[in-house]
């Protein structure tokens, strides 16, 4: 479909920012640049990732969030009724900005759509629409306003909606819908948040994608395919290919954006190890299922070790059709 | 009544001032500092972080898990038979760490938290508590590739945990503190959890607090109770049924009921008028002398600002406590 070939490639959102940029970035927290200057260099950086992107030969781009820190907090400080409450570690020295809910939620204008035309107007590729979803912003926030969690994550997802909306409308095709912590609570909350994944999608005609990663995703499975999106995106690699196994058991009826590179180590995945992942996922999906891609974003990575692993991911899907006779 | 930190504390302080520890283990990264530099940064954390607690007026701190990378890796990274792999959510937070692989068979090989006892009791006006992580804990979160079956595994890391228990005992501390979140989890391991428990306190004279947190003790309390600890810690907040088991269980009237009541994971600071609520309906189960008021988990989950604003608030409470049955 959306003539592409078999085995599209693409990523999960996310490429690291050059080093110019972190400097950017940091002088502009301290006052020293004005934020116009910021922007001149956000773009300049989105270019190069849209012509690395166009060099590596992927299917279906992003625009690499050179101008997002961290997805939640991008969100929140785009949106009304969020403050930052200061920086927390998620591992060894990594910290990031947790946001704190202190009043009602909402949208004051549309958040990622400039930047998804920018990005856009610099390829013939389609370039993916790329959101955080309700459940995830709700639950990577602190909550100080709304008595429970279910009403701070419907009133979300009617935000993240317009949003979805609003991109479709500046032609979207592919919008995805990050939800990493979907398995957070997967008894008690995972109803609530497939239902503010019906609130979130309802009604668009766009190809919709959410992306899971880490935890318990066979806690969630199979109710996870209830999730009303075209694809959901995991990460494989991480763990050997372990959820085959899971998907063996009950089929995977989506898409699948089947994550071959390991977002999180250094080294760089060769193409047969790819083609190697692929091969193995063809015992549980059909191929026109599969969709090629990370294990998550390639922020924390080197741009050499993005290219690198990204070159290898490309050349392993075109190994794999080939064998298909699709090449 | 006795007012307690049980756990981490956050390890850089709020934005603008730099955070040292951060700029340290950076530069530890590119290889521009030496690991005794790193540690002498660590030590002045550390102090930040007692200081904070005996500062906010508690009666017993912890070291604030300043050297710990997370509460897996800090111990496996110094046992045998442990490799350390990938990364892992930890429980339902936003938390990550490193996951102890089990490649041969485990074994304790040199005191981990020792030193770090040592060096947090002399810089303390105020008695700390030594936290270990507990063997079904640290086996449940990590990954077995050794062990045929998963109970050889974490009976094999209780008897090592059961040499660091000792060698802490060594030192005679007030209380020995052992975490074992994972259990609430995994209710089906409930005879290996008792038999890896007591393994693990075999022969250790100091006065243990057994602390779950992250969920509800249904179904598992009695055997906290049964096991050998002074001390029963449970989380009111992310296991508010732990209402429902004080209802249905009771608390043993020779134990201690750790009360984790102020959320280590949310920046809403409870009022004085709220916690001292909790604390009058906790007193139809427990008397409130027998009660160690603290937050429900370490408290890395949150900026220093509002971590510290948390313990400031435990001590209010217990000046209110005092003051209203005065
Ligand atoms: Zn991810």
């Amino acid at each position: 479909m959306n003539g592409l070939p078999l085995f599209p490639t693409t990523t999960v959102g996310s490429f690291p920012k050059p080093p110019y940029l972190l400097e950017a970035r940091r002088k502009r927290l301290r006052g020293q640049i004005e934020p116009e200057q910021l922007r001149q260099l956000e773009e300049q950086a989105t270019r190069e990732w849209i012509q690395r992107q166009e060099e590596l030969g992927l299917d279906v781009f992003v625009d690499g969030e050179m101008y997002r820190g961290d997805m939640v907090a991008y969100f929140a400080d785009e949106m009304e009724g969020f403050a930052i409450a200061g920086l927390v570690r998620s591992y060894g020295n990594r910290y990031y900005p947790k946001p704190v809910v202190v009043g009602p939620v909402g949208r004051r204008r549309p958040i990622t759509v400039e930047w998804f035309r920018f990005a856009q107007s610099l390829t013939g590729k389609p370039v993916k629409g790329m959101l955080t979803g309700p459940y995830t912003i709700a639950e990577w926030s602190f909550n100080e306003y709304y008595p429970t969690r279910r009403e701070l994550v419907l009133e979300l997802a009617r935000a993240i909606h317009e949003e979805a909306v609003d991109l479709e409308r500046a032609g979207a095709r592919f919008i995805q819908i990050d939800e990493p912590a979907i398995h957070t609570r997967p008894d008690e909350d995972f109803d609530l948040a497939r239902e503010a994944m019906e609130i979130v999608t309802d009604g668009l005609s766009a190809y919709t994608i959410t992306h899971v990663c880490y935890g318990d995703v066979p806690r969630i499975y199979p109710r996870m395919l209830d999730l009303p999106v075209h694809q959901i995106d995991l990460a494989l690699k991480n763990e050997d290919f372990a959820l085959l196994e899971v998907f063996r058991q009950h089929r995977f009826t989506k898409d699948i954006g089947l994550g071959v590179i390991d977002a999180h180590s250094h080294r760089v995945e060769t193409a047969e190890e790819v083609l190697d992942g692929i091969r193995r996922s063809l015992e549980v999906f059909e191929p026109r299922q599969v969709y090629v891609s990370p294990d998550c974003g390639l922020k924390t990575r080197t741009i050499d070790e993005t290219v690198g692993k990204l070159a290898a991911m490309v050349e392993g899907a075109r190994r794999a059709r080939e064998e298909l006779g699709a090449g | 009544m006795r007012t307690t930190h049980v756990g981490s504390y956050p390890k850089i302080p709020d934005l603008p001032a730099p955070g040292r520890w951060r700029t340290a283990a950076e530069k530890l990264q590119r290889g521009e500092i030496t690991r005794e530099e790193f540690r002498r940064v660590e030590d002045e954390v550390t102090r930040e972080a007692i200081a904070d607690q005996v500062g906010a007026g508690l009666d017993m701190v912890t070291d604030g898990q300043i050297r710990w990378e997370d509460p897996q890796t800090y111990f496996a990274r110094r046992m045998d038979g442990f490799s350390i792999d990938g990364l892992q959510r930890w429980f339902d937070t936003n938390v990550y760490y490193r996951q102890p692989v089990a490649q041969g068979r485990v074994a304790w090989r040199e005191p981990v938290t020792v030193e770090d006892y040592r060096f947090a009791r002399s810089h303390s006006p105020r008695p700390v508590r030594p936290v270990v992580t507990g063997p079904y804990t640290l086996a449940r979160l990590s990954q077995n590739r050794y062990y045929p079956r998963f109970s050889d595994f974490v009976l094999d890391v209780a008897q090592a945990l059961n040499r660091e228990l000792r060698a802490l005992d060594a030192e005679s501390p007030p209380l020995i503190q052992v975490d074992e979140p994972a259990i609430l989890q995994h209710k089906e391991d409930l005879a290996l959890f008792r038999e890896a428990a007591a393994a693990l306190l075999e022969g250790v004279r100091a006065p243990v607090a057994l602390y779950t947190y992250f969920g509800d003790a249904r179904g598992v309390v009695r055997v906290f109770y049964e096991l050998p600890v002074e001390v029963v810690g449970l989380d009111f907040v992310a296991g508010v049924r732990n209402w429902e088991v004080l209802e249905s269980e009771g608390f043993p009237q020779d134990r201690r009921l750790g009360f984790g009541v102020v959320d280590a994971r949310n920046t809403r600071l409870e009022t004085v008028d709220e916690v001292l609520r909790a604390l009058d309906r906790v007193s139809r189960f427990v008397p409130l002398d027998r009660v160690d008021l603290g937050p429900t988990a370490g408290l890395e989950f949150l900026p220093r600002r509002a971590a510290k604003a948390k313990l400031v608030r435990i001590a209010e409470v217990k000046r209110a406590a005092l003051e209203v049955t005065r």
